[in-house]
């Protein structure tokens, strides 16, 4: 480098750097502007959504505006307006002269004030001052003087006072003064209260008028919106934030969602930009969809993000507030999965939704739905979720422990005697036994204990349910050949089926029919004849059976899906199974003591010389004095029919198949007793005593993962396997990659989701659970449709629960929520009181499927009610009756022993014990004590009851009230008894109301009057006539032709109606019958559904509600 | 190849510093390399010709008439620099634009990240945590090298090249610079960076970074080769080759020393050179350490109760 030659001129000296420093300058510049921009717009892009948002709004309001004047326009048009108006006219009127003449003289005591204030206001200055200076001298001779001063100061005449109309005052001193300007003051505010006075009405007026107005519009009043646009006008753009510190909450959403909370309702078209379509701006603009949902919870109190998810204190980008990047772990809920936000606090209510209101909560609500119905509890625990199981468990080892300590006592006691009985002296002796004294008196506690356990016991057993049938009894029960057809894929033989498809190679069916097969018990059934098919079909589609069950395949599928559905049943049971099961669902084979770990059998009844009998009676083990599980864990309850009529139900569904039992394959190696051992490992392996009842697995636990706060499982612990890169990439969707979908195998087949084959990433809970719910095993794969190396037993078990896209979103929904809230642990929904009573009941509601025949709450639909059956209108008045508002209309009491047994009679059990008259007939539940106290608590606290319900006294009627009622009662306006049943059979046949001798017990009277009144008000569509009574002053009378023995009664007929039903008495009951000479009515008379084809006779018509004889109106000018 | 794991590692805010180290790094060290050959030409140029030197102040110029003898701080000095500041504040402001401070999700103490990885620039010391006792790597190593790093200007006792690059002037120090901190300190960053993937398992480039991966190795400690396994012998045998490591080490770079630095040698005192040597020996154990760990899957060499080596 040296041999270059040097430059001439020195290049550290010489050489400019004016383009350098020109170009750095430039740049830093620039980067100067840019960090500005980026300061105030590029990391706060609300600022440009709401300057948008302002320009939108500020459009919106103005055509709005336009709208609403014009809406006013027609309002002030109105008659109502008009007369407001006119009587503000006229007493605007009325007030004007006198008004004018107090303003004239207010206008004159005011140039007076004007005047004497002048000099007033400097005399006080000065006195002030003076008086300040006396205060605050010292001395006591400069005190004196300036008091003199002062003084002299105020009795000096020295003020002259020239008012226009009183002419010149004064000389006047400083006191005279004063009452002169005060007395000026008094006067000015005597005559504006008289003026306020005076136009009070017109004031009044004027609000009415106004009132009106508001009251009428259905936008904003123009002046309202007048502020909102000056508002929207004055917006400086800031952060608008919700800041709840007790919750460490702090949501900037409306930041953006400027919209949300707005007074008018904004949609996504008012807030589009001029002649375009409604785009992202437009639709983040909008008002909240749910303004009841947001009045219910105070957005100020909990905030957006709690229930939306998402980052509420984000503000640098949209992906970043929706929290949709990988470091926030609960982006916003899609809106599909909308619903999850509910379920972080209302996890503990098992129904969300108001039927028939808006969607919104539906979609949870399928999700627990699925969740029990399916049996995903089975193997997932969940909290809240059958814990039954669990509970017996623990109650038994609790129950040993404090008999193995009962032992123990025992023991020590014994040995404490002894060494009492050797002890050296008598105070040490005494000791002794006063220990083995207390140890004795100890296990009398413990004794009580156990015994509270053993109550508990009861209760839990009697209330643990399973969802599928109890596997002991297959032998008695099922086709033999049928069970490994079943097993192999059981959607093939009943496409709806609950039982998800196990991925089982044959071997794994051997063995687990195998072991199913041995293992169950061989007790036989008594014998059914065959009866009556066509019989049997009518009850069962008529009994109610349909409500859970349905029947037909495909398009001619009929009835609920809560329970089986029973097509083929004929191709897998035997008649007299299931004759008994129909007789009695509950009925077991063999008791099972929990206690002992097995199925008692007449021998262990014979040991103890006992008869071989288990019911609720008898359920005490004969070994162990412990509770048995006397019934079986189904839900199913006993629909009391007579032993024939379950014989031709049973034979009608054993003639349900499509092809004949003896044709499925022989299954010899079911008897082989090599399989046993593995069939135990497979039922094991697969967790099928999570869903039915085996022999040895009577406390297997559940064997999956438990899903109480699955939704805020990190995502690190979601095993993707070998498709983490595949998730967080996104690429070929590997549901529905061609060689993952051959290699998968035959269980998926063609059931994809409608999703692309390209797929975004979907690294996130979501992601997972959705394809986890499609394909459970999928995470044994790799994207090439590659299995992963492993053990035989270690492959995913969960089988495939075969759901529809809307059920498999629903009950991801209900996993993406299922979090430990981020909100404290109060916001949570756990109400106490009557809302607890609701919360509790659902979920036996729910459990038994009460919904499917009765409706709780307006609007929500029922299975029977959906039949095309039910559709004709004869039928309709067959369907069972609305519960809206049970609670009201019952005495708690009732409830009680009706639940209990709804026949209401012990040795007539075939019948409905209030509505003798229906078809369907409500059947027995067996309900735990512990459940019907929750459900008697559930309808009162649904109708906002008090609990406990103490009945009025009732005042005896007199002999004049008595025949005021029976007249009415028996009025030919409104003949009750043609309706209602008397418990005459001739007559009942007919009937299609209650029976007025159940109204003591049954009813409350403040509901009966309510009903009669206006029944339609409380059950839209009863048949029981409305307007049979209309008020006449404070008076509720009858508004049929009033009986003459009314003359000069002031009380309320409806009252007196009500307290003679609540004193009838059958003897009554059946005089008036007779008095009314009522004998079955053929022509008139309702005739039986199912017979109306054959009798032809009834005309639809004839089967109406009654209409009240004579219309209120009329009756009203008739008199 | 992926392609996409190695832009998600390079493309982290994180690790954009650690991107732009590498050929920021190669190319100072050309430059001050291509300075340091000029000057070294330059002196070469000086000492065969003692009337220039007489002339000559500006390094690698020969000076020339109508040339100043010596400028002044300002402007000449000034101005340059004040460019350079206003390129840094460019760089500085374009760079807190664009790259935000990577925040991560609430900090959740039942599960840790994985890798946990330390700020870039302490990507090194962790990685030597693979080799050492989290007390040696973590507390005595990072101590001894700040120790080191003071030490040297009074070891350096080699009064040339102060104030201008040169390479004949310096070899030792240049060379010793460029193993500590080239070889040792920034190669243990990339490593850590680019290389160590979930699990702190090594990843070659490209390589996908999956979390399932699952690797076999046993790590051995030197005495167990030997057949050692109870502890009074363990520690003496590691203290042995330790101390053998020392002595014959210090042998070896006493002789080279001496022979290719005789003038240092001299200038030297007694303290000074063994002190030297002392910190040479750590820094050279340092590699030595990592090879026989990777190529040889040996974990310590000295094993005691209270601390492994």
């Amino acid at each position: 480098m040296a041999e270059q030659l040097p430059p001439q001129d020195d290049p550290v000296t010489s050489k400019s750097l004016a383009l350098p420093y020109l170009i750095a300058t430039v740049l830093l510049l620039g980067t100067l502007l840019w960090a500005i921009y980026d300061e105030n717009w590029g990391t706060r892009p609300w600022k440009g959504f709401q300057t948008e948002f302002k320009d939108r709004y500020e459009t919106f309001l103005k055509s709005v505006k336009s709208r609403s004047a014009s809406a006013e326009k027609d309002l002030m048009a109105s008659s109502d307006y008009q007369a407001l108006q006119a009587d503000y006219d006229r007493i605007s009127a009325d007030v004007k002269p006198k008004v004018d003449e107090i303003n004239k003289e207010v206008n004159k005591v005011n140039q007076d004030i004007g005047i004497v204030q002048t000099a007033f206001v400097d005399a006080r200055a000065h006195v002030s001052a003076d008086t300040y200076d006396l205060e605050t001298t010292v001395s006591d001779k400069g005190r004196e003087n300036k008091k003199k001063e002062l003084d002299a100061y105020k009795a000096k005449k020295q003020f002259t006072i020239e008012l226009p109309d009183k002419g010149k005052l004064g000389p006047l001193d400083y006191n005279e003064l004063e009452q002169l300007y005060l007395g000026l003051k008094d006067q000015k505010a005597r005559l504006v209260a008289q003026i306020a006075d005076i136009t009070k009405p017109q004031k009044d007026a004027q609000v009415k008028m106004s009132q009106y107005l508001a009251d009428n519009m259905v936008d904003l009043s123009p002046g309202a919106l007048d502020n909102l646009r000056k508002a929207n006008r004055d917006w400086d753009p800031k952060i608008v934030q919700i800041n709840v510190n007790a919750a460490n909450l702090v949501d900037r959403c409306e930041s953006c969602h400027m919209g949300a909370r707005q007074p008018i309702e904004i949609t996504p078209a008012a807030m589009m930009a001029k002649g375009k379509k409604p785009d992202a701006y437009a639709l983040a603009f909008v008002s909240h969809p749910e303004r009841q949902l947001l009045a219910l919870h105070d957005p100020e109190k909990f905030g957006c993000a709690p229930c939306h998810g998402g980052n509420g204190r984000a503000t640098s980008s949209v992906e970043k507030a929706h929290g949709n990047y990988e470091h926030w772990l609960y982006p916003l809920w899609k809106k599909e999965n909308v619903d999850a936000g509910c379920q972080t606090c209302h996890a503990a209510d098992r129904v969300l939704a108001a039927p028939g209101g808006p969607e919104l909560g539906k979609t949870i609500d399928l999700g627990k739905d699925m969740f029990r119905n399916r049996g995903c509890n089975g193997c997932h625990r969940y909290e809240g979720y059958d814990k039954e199981p669990e509970d017996v468990v623990f109650f038994r080892q609790q129950m040993k422990q404090l008999e193995s300590q009962q032992k123990d006592n025992l023991h020590q006691a014994a040995i404490l005697t002894k060494k009492g009985d050797t002890a050296g002296d008598n105070t040490e002796a005494n000791a002794y036994y006063q220990q083995a004294e207390n140890l004795r008196v100890e296990n009398s506690v413990l004794a009580g204990k156990i015994e509270q356990f053993d109550l508990q016991m009861r209760s839990a057993l009697h209330d643990m349910k399973k969802i599928g049938p109890n596997l002991k009894d297959i032998r008695a029960k099922l086709n033999k050949n049928w069970i490994p057809v079943w097993l192999k894929k059981p959607t093939d033989f009943r496409p709806g089926t609950k039982m998800p498809n196990f991925r089982l190679d044959d071997q794994d069916i051997k063995a687990i029919s195998a072991y199913l097969w041995q293992s169950a018990l061989t007790d036989s059934v008594p014998k059914a004849k065959s009866g009556d098919a066509g019989h049997g079909k009518e009850l069962l589609e008529t009994r109610g059976c349909l409500a859970c069950h349905s029947i037909g395949e495909g398009s001619g599928e009929q009835g609920g899906t809560f329970a089986a559905n029973l097509s083929r049943l004929g191709e897998k049971a035997n008649l007299d199974y299931i004759a008994r099961w129909v007789h009695n669902p509950r009925l077991r084979l063999r008791p099972y003591c929990p206690y002992e770990k097995k199925d008692l059998g007449p021998e262990d009844y014979a040991k103890k010389g006992l008869p071989y009998v288990f019911d609720e009676d008898h359920s005490i083990c004969p070994n162990d004095g412990h509770q048995l599980q006397y019934q079986q864990m189904t839900v199913m309850p006993i629909l009391r029919l007579s032993e024939s009529d379950a014989a031709d139900v049973a034979t009608f569904l054993m003639s349900q198949k499509k092809k004949d039992p003896a044709d499925y394959p022989d299954a010899p190696y079911m008897d082989d007793a090599r399989l046993k051992d593995l069939g135990r490992a497979k039922i094991r392996q697969y967790g099928c005593a999570g869903c039915h009842e085996i022999n040895g697995f009577e406390d297997e636990g559940r064997i999956g993962t438990e899903l109480t706060q699955e939704g805020s499982k990190p995502i690190e612990r979601l095993d993707f396997a070998l498709l983490t890169e595949e998730a967080k990439r996104g690429g070929p969707n590997p549901v529905l990659n061609q060689k993952v979908s051959q290699n998968i195998g035959p269980w998926y087949g063609g059931k994809y989701p409608s999703n692309a084959k390209e797929v975004g990433p979907w690294y996130d809970t979501k992601g997972f659970f959705e394809r986890k719910l499609l394909v459970p095993n999928l995470f044994d794969y790799d994207i090439e449709g590659r299995v992963k190396v492993k053990k035989a037993e270690e492959y995913l078990r969960m089988p495939d629960p075969h759901l529809t896209d809307e059920q498999r979103n629903a009950i991801v929904t209900m996993l993406l929520g299922s979090q430990d809230p981020t909100v404290p642990a109060d916001y949570r929904y756990q109400p106490r009181g009557t809302d607890k009573d609701i919360q509790e009941g659902w979920w036996i509601v729910k459990k038994y499927n009460c919904m499917g025949c009765h409706q709780f709450v307006p609007g929500q639909p029922t299975v029977l009610m959906g039949m095309t059956r039910y559709q004709d209108p004869d039928w309709k008045e067959q369907l069972p009756p609305k519960l809206l508002t049970e609670g009201a209309r019952v005495d708690p009491v009732w409830l009680m022993k009706f639940l209990r047994n709804p026949a209401l009679s012990d040795t007539d059990t075939n019948r409905n014990g209030v509505r003798p008259y229906l078809k369907v007939h409500m059947p027995t539940f067996f309900l735990s004590d512990n459940e019907l106290r929750k459900l008697v608590r559930f309808f009162q606290a649904l109708s906002q009851q008090p609990m406990p319900y103490i009945p009025q006294k009732d005042e005896r009627l007199t002999a004049k009230e008595m025949e005021m009622g029976r007249s009415l009662f028996s009025s030919a306006a409104a003949p009750c008894l043609k309706c209602h049943a008397t418990g005459d059979p001739n007559h009942d046949r007919t009937a299609t109301a209650p029976n007025f001798l159940m109204a003591k017990e049954r009813l409350k009277p403040g509901w009966m009057e309510r009903w009669i009144t206006d029944p339609q008000a409380i059950s839209p569509g009863t048949s029981m006539p409305s307007g049979l009574f209309h008020k006449q002053g404070e008076q509720m009378v009858f508004s049929g032709p009033i009986p003459p023995a009314f003359e000069g009664y002031t009380g309320d007929h409806t009252k007196l109606l009500v307290r003679y039903m609540m004193q009838l008495t059958p003897d009554e009951q059946r005089r008036v019958a007779a008095m009314m000479g009522r004998a079955p009515a053929p022509s008139g008379a309702k005739p039986n559904p199912s017979e109306k084809k054959t009798t032809g006779k009834a005309s639809p018509g004839a089967l109406r509600a009654p209409k009240p004889a004579i219309p209120p109106a009329a009756s009203g000018a008739s008199r | 190849m992926d392609w996409r794991q190695l832009w998600e590692i390079s493309s982290t805010p994180d690790n954009v510093p650690i991107v732009a180290l590498l050929p920021l790094v190669v190319f100072y060290c050309w430059l001050a390399w291509k300075q340091a050959r000029a000057n070294d030409a330059l002196i070469a140029q000086l000492e065969a010709d003692p009337a220039l030197a007489k002339t000559h102040h500006r390094k690698t110029y020969p000076w020339q008439p109508g040339w100043q003898k010596e400028i002044h701080v300002w402007p000449f000095l000034l101005r340059v620099e004040f460019l350079a500041a206003i390129i840094v504040t460019i760089i500085l402001m374009v760079w807190s634009i664009t790259l935000n401070a990577p925040m991560e999700e609430p900090a959740n103490p039942n599960l840790t990240m994985n890798p946990a990885k330390a700020p870039w620039y302490f990507l090194g010391l962790q990685e030597m945590l693979v080799y050492f006792d989290p007390w040696i790597a973590g507390v005595v190593m990072p101590t001894l090298i700040i120790i080191g790093l003071m030490a040297i200007p009074y070891i350096d006792t080699n009064p040339l090249g102060s104030g201008y690059y040169t390479w004949k002037q310096r070899k030792f120090s240049i060379s010793t610079f460029f193993f500590g901190f080239i070889v040792l300190w920034v190669s243990m960053i990339i490593i850590g960076t680019f290389i160590r993937g979930p699990g702190w398992l090594w990843f070659w480039p490209g390589q996908t970074w999956d979390h399932n991966k699952i690797v076999y190795e046993v790590n051995r400690d030197l005495p167990d080769l030997f057949g050692l396994t109870t502890q009074p012998l363990k520690g003496i045998f590691g203290l042995l080759a330790v101390g053998a490591y020392f002595v014959i080490g210090g042998l070896g770079l006493h002789t080279l020393f001496k022979r290719y630095n005789p003038k240092d040698y001299a200038r030297m005192s007694f303290l000074q050179y063994n002190t030297m040597m002392f910190l040479m020996l750590l820094m050279v154990s340092l590699p030595l350490k990592i090879a026989i760990r990777l190529l040889f899957h040996i974990k310590y060499v000295w094993v005691t109760p209270w601390f492994n080596v």
